[in-house]
């Protein structure tokens, strides 16, 4: 039923085709599912919030899956030493005006002044599934992994609850919910304070060659995954056709996310509201920068300290054939 | 090829300049790398260390890992250089030698008082035991931190089965990383062993002492019969083999007249042991 079949998988031949409604087969990535980037399109001149709903669907058909995901945690919490603020959304399941670990997609309201009037825009916000995901690659027990399908999944099975990748997230994503995972069987007091949450672009439904829950639901296909480069593709006709804007192209380095809007996204991020949960519309530059001077270096200093030890070595070798010479010399 | 005896000063050289240069080069980076290697877990604000007036960068990771980078490349070049300087010279004391296990098993114990030490070379059976498995512990820490340090730069999406291999190795060997250098430190507290602690700092140690506990080494170095220029006060000086006199009989400035039977003299030794 929620086949890459449906018209919300952009078609790699007949991209068109998938944009109006068009049923047909993704032969290509469907073929290999899992191998092959894939990266989303969220086209906000079609998004209208899901206004006539109580929660948007797409919001609401994530929010599902994260019920069934997440266990209770455990009552009480463990206190945290010698200090850590212990963060408990499982009382607070039915906020949706942020991130949450139970909400990990929300719709962020932005009324944009425009030509004296206002220009609401509505944006579903969730991870960006970056091209170099910090929050993946400075995890410090490979409990979050970039796939090759493109896909940023937090292990929660793995995951200590530090909050690391929501500090190096440029949009601080990332929430955390206490009280549960593998902490709590080692030192819940001292380490760790739970799991942490973010969207995973229904990773194991894309490797059943299904869509994400979000791309599924949404009735005015504002949502479309497809081969990364199509969307590439399609992102960038789209936003020449309509004259839009695009967010997420460069953005540290390059995402899986790209966000089309009818105003630019300065206006934006100018009049959305920011802050825990609340990620903004900013120019990011990618951390760690690639090819850092500092890292090209690291991986280099093994040749630097074989060709100094090799240097010095000859050097070495020659002084003593040097003062053997003298030593004979002299006798 | 520096080991030799500087009487006049009851002294004996242990290491080389460039030996303490090493030694001092991945001890100072290793220690920063324990630090920043600990602060990439999420401890800094936890534990109050932003809070020591300094250390408010350690709570940001991106800071600490350009620091944990820039001590990476003096560790990762100073281990490569310390292999490839003395493996090309064949310098091998260090490296363990058959019947070392057993030996130090005894040694140890003579730690508690049970059995008398043997005679020993210039290093100890459990020093050349304990240089294996650092030098282990930290070959696997420079092996998986470079895959880190690749996935990072160049491949993000590295397989999880290498990321996660290079990660869990990583994290272990640190934790004996840890362990060792405070087995290092412990064993350079333990009281026959102290007198060796100024020849990493000098790179001398006494000769009473040498003379006493290691016995092979010095007898190895006082049967050479060697001139020697490299005394650091210029002016090649030889010594009558087992005398203790130079044939000179001359005392330069700034050097001591010879106690007993010791002279101002220096000897080298041709036993490559500098490793």
């Amino acid at each position: 039923m929620s086949r890459l079949t449906r018209r919300n998988f952009l078609q790699v031949s007949a991209g068109l085709a998938a944009f109006s409604g068009i049923a047909g087969t993704p032969k290509e990535a469907g073929a290999s599912p899992g191998k092959e980037a894939l990266a989303t399109l969220i086209d906000c001149t079609r998004c209208d919030g899901c206004v006539d709903h109580d929660v948007p669907l797409c919001v609401a058909a994530c929010r599902e899956r994260a019920l069934n995901r997440i266990p209770d945690p455990v009552d009480p919490i463990p206190p945290l030493f010698p200090r850590g603020m212990i963060e408990d959304w499982s009382k607070r399941k039915d906020v949706y005006d942020r991130l949450t670990p139970y909400t990990q997609l929300f719709i962020q309201r932005a009324d944009v002044p425009v030509d004296g009037g206002i220009r609401t825009v509505y944006l579903p916000r969730r991870c960006m599934h970056c091209d170099n995901p910090p929050c993946a690659t400075l995890c410090p027990f490979t409990a979050n992994h970039k796939y090759p399908d493109g896909s940023v999944v937090i292990d929660p099975d793995l995951c200590f609850g530090g909050a690391k990748c929501r500090s190096v997230c440029p949009w601080n994503i990332p929430q955390r919910q206490s009280g549960i995972g593998i902490y709590l069987e080692i030192m819940p007091t001292l380490a760790g304070n739970g799991v942490m949450f973010k969207c995973d672009l229904c990773h194991d439904r894309l490797l059943n060659q299904q869509l994400p829950l979000c791309v599924e639901a949404c009735p005015r296909d504002a949502m479309v995954i497809g081969l990364r480069r199509d969307i590439m593709k399609e992102a960038e006709r789209r936003a020449a056709e309509t004259g839009g804007y695009l967010y997420g192209l460069t953005e540290n380095g390059g995402t899986g996310t790209i966000y089309l809007s009818p105003v630019p996204f300065e206006e934006i991020n100018k009049v959305v509201e920011k802050g825990p949960g609340r990620p903004h519309f900013d120019k990011v530059s990618r951390r760690p920068a690639r090819a850092s001077l500092m890292e090209t270096s690291v991986l280099m200093s093994p040749v630097i300290g074989m060709g100094a030890g090799l240097t010095a070595a000859m050097l070495a070798v020659r002084n003593r054939v040097k003062k053997k010479g003298e030593g004979e010399n002299d006798d | 090829m520096t080991d030799r005896v500087i009487e006049g000063k009851n002294l004996v050289r242990r290491h080389s300049v460039l030996e303490l240069v090493e030694h001092w080069a991945i001890a100072l980076s290793g220690l920063l790398l324990i630090l920043t290697g600990l602060l990439e877990l999420p401890i800094g604000k936890r534990y109050y260390v932003t809070e020591i007036p300094w250390f408010s960068w350690s709570g940001d990771f991106y800071t600490t890992l350009t620091i944990h980078y820039i001590a990476a490349v003096v560790f990762v070049a100073a281990s490569f250089f310390h292999v490839f300087y003395h493996g090309l010279l064949g310098e091998g004391g260090l490296l363990p030698r058959r019947g070392d296990l057993k030996e130090s098993i005894k040694v140890i114990k003579t730690f508690f008082g049970k059995g008398d030490e043997p005679p020993f070379e210039k290093y100890l059976p459990e020093q050349r035991l304990a240089y294996m498995g650092m030098a282990f512990i930290i070959a696997m820490l420079i092996i998986s931190g470079l895959v880190k340090t690749y996935k990072n730069l160049l491949d993000p999406q590295l397989s999880y089965a290498v990321t996660s291999a290079a990660t869990w190795i990583h994290n272990i060997f640190f934790v004996l990383f840890i362990a060792a250098f405070i087995a290092h430190i412990a064993a350079l507290v333990i009281k026959p062993n102290r007198p060796m602690v100024r020849g990493i700092f000098t790179g001398t140690i006494r000769l009473d002492y040498a003379r006493g506990r290691h016995s092979l080494w010095m007898a190895a170095l006082e049967r050479t019969k060697t001139p020697s220029t490299d005394d650091g006060r210029g002016g090649e000086r030889e010594e009558v083999a087992g005398t203790g006199a130079r044939k000179d009989g001359h005392v330069l400035p700034g050097e001591k007249p010879d106690p007993g039977n010791e002279t101002g003299s220096e000897r080298t030794n041709d036993k490559k042991e500098e490793l």
